[in-house]
């Protein structure tokens, strides 16, 4: 439906959808606000906020500690999360939706099952594994564990199986092997999905916490989210919260170019409609 | 060429090799966040200010002095134990730690800490030196599990201007209660005669507000709450007293209720209190207000430990200490350890401008510690403060246990018999899963 057919917002739903976007943009908007007050004023009264001076000290004070080695070690896990997932359950998607092999059933049981599991339950026999092989503190050891994602395949899979097979079978007819027929036919038509999927463990991926604290427990290889908690002094919210303020909104940036690159297909997913 | 640039390459890689650094190295891992840009290369101690400046100074100025050691530093986000267990159990911890003396039963009650007994002899530190509050904090089993950097504690921080317009000074120094009873009465007075709360207290997720306040008392009364090393005993006539005066407090408007730490470090920075019970950590902010013109609290602010309210003084204290994770080290990387703990120990006046205690009792005697902003008013606390037992594991979320039922038993959400019997019950039934 075009912009100019839609119909229009009542004033009342237009009152609604503004002080509900008022509700969301609110906290953002404060901890920008927050972020370029010193951190003496705002113990003192953080309405200050409100009101000049301001100052761009706490950024300063981030970009002279370690946070670009840090946002190169996210980009580097992230990205190589992103691909590897894409990459991984374009395949078992192609497998589970396409391919006849014996267990088939019961192994996309077994995928599926994966969605219930928590990481907790399984993390500390993940990190004695990491441990035995040598991989905490290196890219690998924080790029695999984000490799395995049950939900990824589950999509993958849906979407594959949602394709008409009058495409393979007219291509196999013209003689394109099996993984020609999955890369060259079927897995341009995937794109969306992909976008979406890749959209997604991209930023799973950049705000994970819990296993980068202790995977990566070397200052080196911290990502950006344990780098910014590692230079946060003890009493943070209360005698530093300009500084943590600012390490919030410089976190986020990233996030936020995704976000704006990749809106159409998070808007398309989060409305469940993520389909040709 | 190409046999050429081969052979370039693998001169490269075996002088590479060569110049491996000579230096014993040290992998420090400490908290207090990270101010590299700020004190990076700094060695000079009295230019530095705050917890994480002075560490980092000192940490550089001993590699300026030792020129032989490579101390390797790793900041971790705060606390920093889910990195230090992740990092034990894949069987590569640091050499030193920073650790809370709460927490050292913690590790040490499974045999990840070495004793220090030893080391800290070959670096000239005597346990003897330490403060009594000190000597008990990392103490474990009749030995020694780390080097006892401060003691942190809570004071009660007082507004004494508030104090003279409520009638509660006496020359100089503000009146303080000597019994529950008697800080009722003040507490009335003070609101009565200057409109305001007599307590700021951060009661809002700040389950250590209430627990300072609950070890503290019972500390004072002689009350044995941790019988052994599985049980926590609360339903006590002692605990129902201190829980009952705190509720009254509450219920009759004279302590804030609705704050949280931020809130109330705001609140009395702008003169809304008489006294704001809180840690040793606070007095460099809040001397620099009472030093700045202008200021509500300019020219207005003193600090002591907690008053005697029942039988004894006392204190429930904690510290921050430096302990050996178990691992292999070299007889040249101890020699370094032991060097650093010694520099780290000669330097504890250095540390104690952080506002927390020293750890060693001729510090805390010296006239450089008395001459800075009330310290001499606050060493006591050094003397009679006193940790759990060195038997108790769990003390962080038996905190957070505790001070959840105390917040619902002063508020009036909970009667106190019950929540204190709650707290009881689920501290047992953490202990009871501890080895």
């Amino acid at each position: 439906m075009s912009a100019a057919a839609r119909p229009g917002l009542s004033p009342v739903a237009w009152l609604l959808v503004g002080v509900g976007a008022a509700i969301m943009v609110a906290p953002l908007l404060w901890t920008l606000a927050l972020s370029l007050k010193s951190n003496s004023e705002l113990m003192r009264d953080t309405a200050s906020a409100f009101g000049g001076p301001y100052t761009l000290e706490n950024y300063r004070a981030i970009l002279q500690g370690s946070v670009l080695r840090w946002l190169l070690n996210s980009f580097i896990v992230s990205l190589g999360t992103t691909l590897g997932v894409l990459v991984l359950c374009s395949l078992a998607g192609y497998a589970f939706a396409r391919l006849e092999f014996p267990g088939r059933r019961a192994l996309f049981v077994v995928v599926l099952l994966g969605l219930a599991i928590p990481e907790q339950a399984v993390i500390l026999p993940r990190h004695q594994l990491f441990a035995d092989l040598g991989l905490h503190n290196s890219y690998a050891g924080l790029i695999l564990p984000g490799l395995t994602g049950s939900f990824g395949v589950f999509f993958m899979t849906q979407y594959f199986r949602a394709i008409p097979r009058d495409l393979d079978e007219a291509a196999m007819l013209d003689g394109a092997s099996r993984f020609t027929v999955f890369r060259k036919v079927l897995l341009p038509l995937t794109l969306p999905a992909q976008a979406t999927l890749g959209v997604f463990t991209f930023l799973g991926s950049w705000n994970d916490y819990w296993w980068p604290l202790i995977s990566a427990t070397r200052s080196e290889r911290f990502t950006l989210t344990i780098g910014l908690a590692s230079a946060q002094m003890n009493y943070a919210q209360t005698s530093g919260l300009g500084f943590l303020m600012a390490q919030a909104v410089f976190a986020s940036i990233p996030i936020l170019i995704v976000y704006v690159i990749f809106q159409k297909q998070i808007v398309q997913a989060m409305a469940g409609t993520a389909s040709r | 060429v190409k046999r050429l640039a081969v052979l370039a390459l693998l001169a490269g890689l075996v002088a590479g090799c060569g110049s491996r650094d000579p230096r014993t190295e040290v992998d420090v891992q400490r908290f207090f966040g990270e101010c590299g840009a700020a004190y990076g290369r700094q060695t000079d101690l009295s230019k530095a200010e705050g917890e994480c400046g002075i560490v980092t100074t000192l940490l550089n100025r001993f590699g300026a002095e030792n020129r032989d050691v490579r101390v390797d530093v790793n900041i971790v986000a705060w606390p920093g134990y889910p990195q230090l267990s992740a990092q034990m159990a894949a069987g590569d911890p640091p050499d030193l730690v920073t650790m809370h003396q709460s927490v050292i039963a913690d590790y040490q009650s499974r045999g990840l800490l070495e004793p220090m007994d030893a080391i800290l002899a070959q670096a000239g530190v005597r346990p003897e030196d330490f403060t009594p509050a000190g000597r008990r904090g990392v103490t474990k089993d009749g030995r020694l599990y780390g080097l006892p950097w401060d003691t942190v504690g809570g004071l009660f921080h007082v507004n004494t201007r508030l104090f003279a317009e409520a009638g509660l000074m006496q020359g100089s120094k503000p009146v303080l209660p000597r019994s529950a009873d008697e800080l009722l009465a003040h507490a009335r007075q003070f609101k009565a005669r200057t409109g305001r709360p007599y307590l700021i207290q951060s009661q809002v997720n700040d389950p250590a507000t209430h627990v300072r306040n609950l070890y503290s008392y019972l500390l004072a009364q002689d009350a044995v709450f941790f019988e052994d090393r599985k049980h926590i005993r609360l339903r006590t006539p002692e605990a129902r007293r201190i829980v009952a005066l705190f509720r009254a407090l509450n219920a009759e408007g004279l302590s804030t209720t609705d704050q949280d730490n931020p809130a109330a470090i705001a609140s009395f920075m702008n003169g809304q209190g008489g006294v704001f019970p809180t840690g040793t950590w606070m007095i460099g902010s809040f001397d620099e207000s009472a030093r700045t013109p202008g200021r509500p609290l300019y020219r207005s602010y003193a600090v002591f430990p907690y008053p005697r309210l029942f039988g004894r003084p006392a204190a429930f204290v904690d510290g921050h200490a430096w302990v050996m994770p178990k691992r292999e080290r070299s007889p040249e990387q101890l020699r370094a350890i032991a060097r650093l703990l010694g520099f780290v120990a000669r330097h504890n006046l250095d540390w104690s401008r952080t506002g927390h205690l020293p750890a060693f009792q001729s510090v805390v005697e010296s006239e450089a510690f008395r001459a800075l902003p009330h310290r001499a008013d606050i060493a006591p606390l050094a003397v009679f403060g006193a940790p759990l037992p060195d038997y108790v594991q769990r003390q962080a979320p038996i905190e957070g246990m505790v001070g959840e039922e105390l917040a619902a038993a002063v508020s009036g959400q909970k009667p106190i018999d019950r929540a204190l019997a709650d707290a009881e019950r689920r501290v047992n039934e953490l202990l009871a899963q501890t080895g």
